[in-house]
């Protein structure tokens, strides 16, 4: 090619062809020099290529720590942990006997056929029998003793023979989870019957009272990923919408939550309200039973001149029910976010706002169109009750205890529902214990999809920095996961739920490093560009030299 | 005579701040010289401290009161000022200079810590939290800017029940005060402007003030026993309006020559045409009412406010006693004179608007007001980028007291004081007026310098304090965006401590703040830098290696290329494409 357009040229140009023949030819190179031209050329290329080029890269290289990404797109996937409730039940029976126990396998049998869930599972065992008939006494007297002794047993059945009324018949203790089951000594079966009317009654008990935790359980199992679905129970489509519904309305999971307790008034009264002994009476016992789960700071304000906002339509006043209606399209521009202060609490965790509005006496009362109440829940952010003072003069300037109550009541049933507490049963520890296995494994879904989050992102964006401590939090967060799963697997809900929580929280914090974004607007096409004015004038002889040597050996070859 | 009993007046309502209802309101006017208007809000709520602790918040705001036990802060002092207080022309200052700021934005507080660090952890927390309530810039309270002054503040409360409260300062002399930082100003008052003086607040008419100060204080106070303990928070506005200047309306706020016929010309001098007028020097005190000076009507009285008692005076104005006042309202009010009448209060009616009238007047006397106790200015002298100094002239008026004062000053660590030459003279004697120096240097940009000096003034006798100072030259990120502009320099505050005043809240007088012109880069630097080492870098490379790889014959040996250079190169690569397309 080279040679051929050597011809060309001293065809095409004459003039030029005599210069060149005028001229004295050099004296031809030696080997030697050539191959040392060649060797410094090849020297030059390689300092470049195997000492600079690496040296430029690697200074100029944006940190990023070793995730371990196989493995958190395992958890991410849910292919590492599949959780499973194995709750324990203990059957306490008068006497312990050969009875007690056939009555125990012949229920369990029963419930095992009824259950479809088979991650959630029921395992009846036989309590430690009291000593004596007067400390199966005392046990019932406080209650609560058990539940002490061992704190993995979900719900305690106390079998009690009686004589008189229909049996066989439970009652739950609304304050203690246990179930007490009244029968006649007759229906305990004999060893070589197969079903007895109590071991079916026990059964049908037992399944409706965990009928809801079981479908909440299930909706979140179906909801989190495809790889738990073959083995969920379908739910009905109403069921699933029901239970969408709470969850959507419940708040997230937190450590702590601020609750805010807020009076407000059009107009100049009543700017006082005895709301530390109303909270004292109706809310700080609802409180203290979810302390187990969650820490609670409460505060109030006073909020007077608190007007509507402009763009939302003035309530109207309806004859025929003599008040004043609000739409019910229009609750949702009640608050006024831009005026009412309803700043979120300092400190961590989500801020609950509990609203008392009281209407001015002119435009009192004042209820929701559409169904004449007075109050609605706001999901994920609290809740509002309008009060209607029944006095028909001027406003009173202070708000007593009983004048709160009806607010109060309100709020502490928003609260239960803002909390995501289940409906049934009506045992208010059962309910606790139910939404802290809940709790638990949806904070272990969180946890494990901001994993598998922010494995995606590590890998689709190869110009963000990860700095080491991302890398600590997430083999925490992996540590944790791990221990969860392993306690919901024992049965040890209390301590799944904490290590659940510390996983979340030590997953959002290798999430949300600050120092990750920083440089995602700074891509590689900068770094070059800043370096082109040293990189251009240095690669243009290397190349031209390299080029130029390469010409000669083609043209000598 | 009367400047005193007016005086003796302001103090006694300011002392009777101490005790009483939890919410109460006060607006003072005082005519000044120049046909301005001073106009001195105050608001004060109390919170029972147990309930405070349980965060049972009533007036006081609660998003206040959360930052406030968040960041451990017992006593807090925060202000908002804009312009710069005349005290040639319009005397003492309003509360004697205790609740206003320096230019900008200047915040101190005690912080309960055990350690200096937490302390000082603390305090961002509370700077920052802050500056989100406030829509201020707050949060640019640094290690830098922030100082421990050791004799300049002393705490208002009573602070026996907590221990180990650390004293934190700090000033943003840049930050430029506006509506936004008004509007949360009000949002915390339980009237939130919407009744009550607070209605007058406008922020058109608040910041086109010639000077204007917002103020929010806390302090503990705790009765004679232990168990009566409350947190009081004070909120003070004083203005300055141009009367004149404030009753543009607001639709033709832009002033414009009257026409020739509506002037009032001065018809005893010799006019040589008919078009020229010499402004007629009426000498009466012009005409004015809340609602055009304030721009809103006064919508009556904060009912929170105590209904009864000494307290009920909302609005008060301080003139003559031959001054006609006007009050025009459709509700009830209650007036009173005090002072020997030189001082006129009001209650307001509730749900009606309340306006006072006042006539244009011709005076035949006035009130005579009270000097202040020092005149101060504070000035940078010198030239070039490199070295400079300030000169701050205090004057001490009065004929017969010497003055003690403290002097403080919080530098930025880029303006480096030489100690060395700092040098206080006093014009009346030779003796040294520096009693007491407390100086932190500097530390580059760890923190600033911290200046105090304790000095007495003798009897009408001028001090003249001046030092030198280096400008440092700043790193390419630490400039601002307007870096021409200059650096702001916070203003020294003053602290009188004697003659002392009435109160404790001490007597202070600030400076205004400085521009200090640093030297400033040319900001395509940094690229001008690469470019220019690359370039160098890449000529020895390319002659090195040239050197080396190159082949090197006679002149005469070169081949053909030499024949015509760059323009024999050319034609061959033209003739050689030609030759191309010709074969093509």
């Amino acid at each position: 090619m080279a040679a051929e357009s050597e011809q060309t040229f001293s065809e095409t140009s004459p003039a030029l062809q005599n210069a060149v023949k005028s001229s004295n030819q050099p004296p031809p190179e030696t080997k030697e020099s050539l191959w040392l031209r060649r060797l410094s050329i090849l020297s030059f290329w390689a300092v470049v290529v195997f000492l600079g080029l690496p040296i430029w890269l690697k200074t100029t290289a944006i940190y990023r720590a070793e995730l371990p990404l196989q493995e958190m797109t395992e958890w991410a996937e849910g292919k590492v942990c599949k959780p499973v409730f194995p709750l324990r039940i203990a059957v306490e029976a008068p006497d312990v006997s050969a009875d007690a126990h056939h009555l125990l396998r012949t229920t369990q049998h029963a419930l095992d056929d009824i259950n479809d869930f088979s991650a959630h599972h029921l395992r009846l065992m036989l309590a430690d029998p009291p000593l004596t008939a007067n400390a199966s006494q005392q046990v019932v007297s406080d209650g609560t003793r058990i539940q002490s002794d061992d704190e993995d047993v979900a719900l305690l059945i106390r079998l009690i023979p009686v004589e008189t009324g229909t049996t066989p018949r439970s009652h739950l203790q609304p304050f203690s989870p246990t179930l007490d089951v009244y029968y006649s000594p007759n229906q305990i079966p004999s060893q070589s019957s197969t079903g007895s009317t109590l071991a079916t009654f026990l059964a049908q008990e037992l399944h409706s009272l965990f009928a809801e935790e079981q479908a909440q359980l299930a909706h979140l199992l179906s909801t989190i990923s495809g790889a738990h679905a073959a083995k969920v129970k379908a739910l009905s489509p109403e069921t699933s919408a029901q239970l969408e519904r709470q969850s959507t309305r419940a708040l997230k999971y937190a450590p702590t939550y601020h609750l805010t307790f807020s009076l407000f008034s059009p107009s100049y009264a009543p700017s006082a309200w005895d709301i530390e002994t109303a909270l004292r009476t109706y809310i700080s016992p609802l409180l203290e039973s979810f302390s187990g789960i969650s820490n609670f700071t409460v505060d109030t304000q006073v909020q007077l001149y608190a007007t509507f906002a402009p763009s939302v339509r003035q309530p109207e006043y309806d004859e025929e029910t003599k008040a004043w209606t609000l739409r019910k399209e229009d609750l949702s521009g009640f608050v006024n976010a831009a005026e009412w202060p309803l700043s979120p609490s300092i400190g961590k965790g989500p801020t609950v706002n509990f609203i008392v509005y009281v209407p001015d006496h002119t435009q009192s009362p004042l209820l929701v169109n559409e169904n004449a109440g007075n109050s609605w829940l706001i999901p994920q952010w609290g809740g509002v009750h309008i009060l209607n003072l029944q006095s028909e003069s001027d406003t009173p300037s202070a708000l007593t205890t009983e004048m709160l109550a009806p607010a109060m009541h309100t709020f502490s049933n928003q609260l239960i529902s803002l909390f995501g507490l289940p409906q049934s049963p009506a045992s208010l520890p059962l309910r606790i214990s139910t939404l802290e296995r809940v709790r638990a494994a949806s904070l272990i879904f969180s946890a494990s999809s901001t994993l598998g989050a922010l494995a995606q992102v590590y890998k689709k964006l190869p110009s963000i920095p990860v700095p080491d401590n991302v890398a600590q939090s997430t083999h925490r967060t992996i540590v944790h996961l791990q221990q969860a799963c392993d306690f919901l697997r024992d049965g040890r809900f209390p301590s799944a739920l904490e290590h659940a929580r510390a996983a979340e929280v030590e997953a959002e914090k290798a999430f949300f490093e600050r120092s990750m974004v920083g440089q995602v607007y700074f891509p590689d096409e900068h770094k070059v560009a800043v370096y082109l004015p040293l990189l251009g004038p240095v690669a243009v002889p290397l190349v031209m030299a390299a080029l130029k040597e390469l010409k000669s050996i083609l043209k000598r070859g | 005579m009367l400047s005193s009993l007016c005086l003796v007046l302001l103090n006694a309502l300011v002392i009777s701040v101490a005790a009483g209802s939890d919410y109460h309101e006060q607006l003072l006017l005082r005519p000044l010289p120049q046909n301005t208007l001073l106009a001195s809000f105050n608001f004060r709520s109390n919170e029972s401290a147990a309930a405070f602790e349980q965060q049972n918040f009533r007036y006081f705001p609660r998003s206040f009161g959360q930052i406030l036990q968040h960041a451990h802060a017992k006593e807090l002092h925060l202000r908002f000022n804009v312009g710069r207080w005349d005290a040639e022309n319009w005397g003492q200052r309003p509360r004697n200079g205790a609740r206003e700021g320096g230019t900008g934005v200047e915040l101190w507080a005690w912080v309960e810590a055990d350690t200096e660090d937490e302390a000082f952890a603390r305090w961002l927390t509370l700077t920052n939290a802050l500056s989100g309530l406030f829509c201020a810039s707050l949060n640019f309270i640094d290690a830098t800017k922030t100082i421990r002054p050791v004799m300049t503040f002393a705490p208002e409360g009573q602070h026996a029940n907590s221990s180990n409260l650390h004293l934190l300062h700090g000033t943003l002399p840049h930050e430029v005060v506006c509506t936004e930082n008004l509007t949360p100003f009000l949002k915390l008052l339980p009237c939130k402007g919407k009744a009550g003086i607070s209605s007058l607040l406008d922020g058109h008419k608040l910041f086109d003030a010639s000077f204007q100060t917002m103020a929010i204080d806390v302090r503990p106070i705790c009765g004679q026993g232990d168990a009566s303990c409350f947190l009081e928070m004070e909120q003070t506005v004083d203005m300055v309006l141009d009367i004149a200047r404030s009753k543009r309306p607001r639709d033709n706020p832009i002033p414009r020559p009257l026409p020739i016929d509506q002037l009032e010309c001065d018809t005893s001098k010799l006019y040589n045409a008919h078009d020229t007028c010499y402004p007629l020097n009426k000498g009466t005190d012009p005409a004015w009412t809340l609602e055009e000076v304030f721009g809103k009507p006064l919508r009556g009285a904060c009912p929170l406010t105590e209904q009864s008692g000494d307290e009920v005076n909302t609005v008060c104005i301080n003139t003559p006693p031959e001054r006609t006042v006007e009050v025009r309202t459709t509700g009830q009010f209650a007036e009173s004179k005090l002072a020997s009448d030189t001082v006129r209060c009001y209650k307001l009616p509730t749900g009606a608007h309340f306006d006072l009238v006042l006539p244009e007047q011709k005076m035949s006397t006035g009130l005579v007001r009270p000097d202040p106790q020092i005149f101060a200015a504070r000035s940078i002298n010198g030239h070039g980028q490199e070295r400079g100094s300030t000169q701050s002239i205090i004057r001490n008026p009065s004929t017969t007291e010497a003055v003690e004062i403290v002097y403080l000053e919080s530098l930025p660590w880029f303006m480096k004081p030489y100690l060395h030459t700092l040098r206080a003279r006093v014009d009346t004697t030779y003796e040294s007026p520096i009693k007491e120096t407390y100086y932190r240097p500097a530390v580059d940009r760890k923190r600033g310098t911290h200046l105090e000096l304790r000095m007495v003034i003798p009897p009408s006798s001028t001090l003249t304090l001046t030092y030198d100072f280096e400008k440092a030259i700043l790193r390419y990120t630490e400039y601002p965006p307007d870096a021409n502009r200059g650096f702001d320099v916070a203003p020294a505050v003053i602290r009188i401590l004697s003659p002392q005043s009435g109160d404790n809240r001490g007597v202070y007088v600030r400076t205004t703040s400085l521009l200090l012109p640093l030297p400033t880069p040319d900001f395509s630097m940094p690229y001008n830098v690469i470019i220019l080492t690359s370039t160098v870098m890449a000529l020895g490379f390319g002659n090195i290696f040239n050197l080396l790889v190159r082949r090197f014959v006679g002149i005469d040996e070169a081949p053909a290329l030499g024949a015509g250079g760059l323009k024999g190169m050319l034609l061959s690569k033209i003739t050689r494409l030609r030759g191309l397309l010709g074969k093509a």
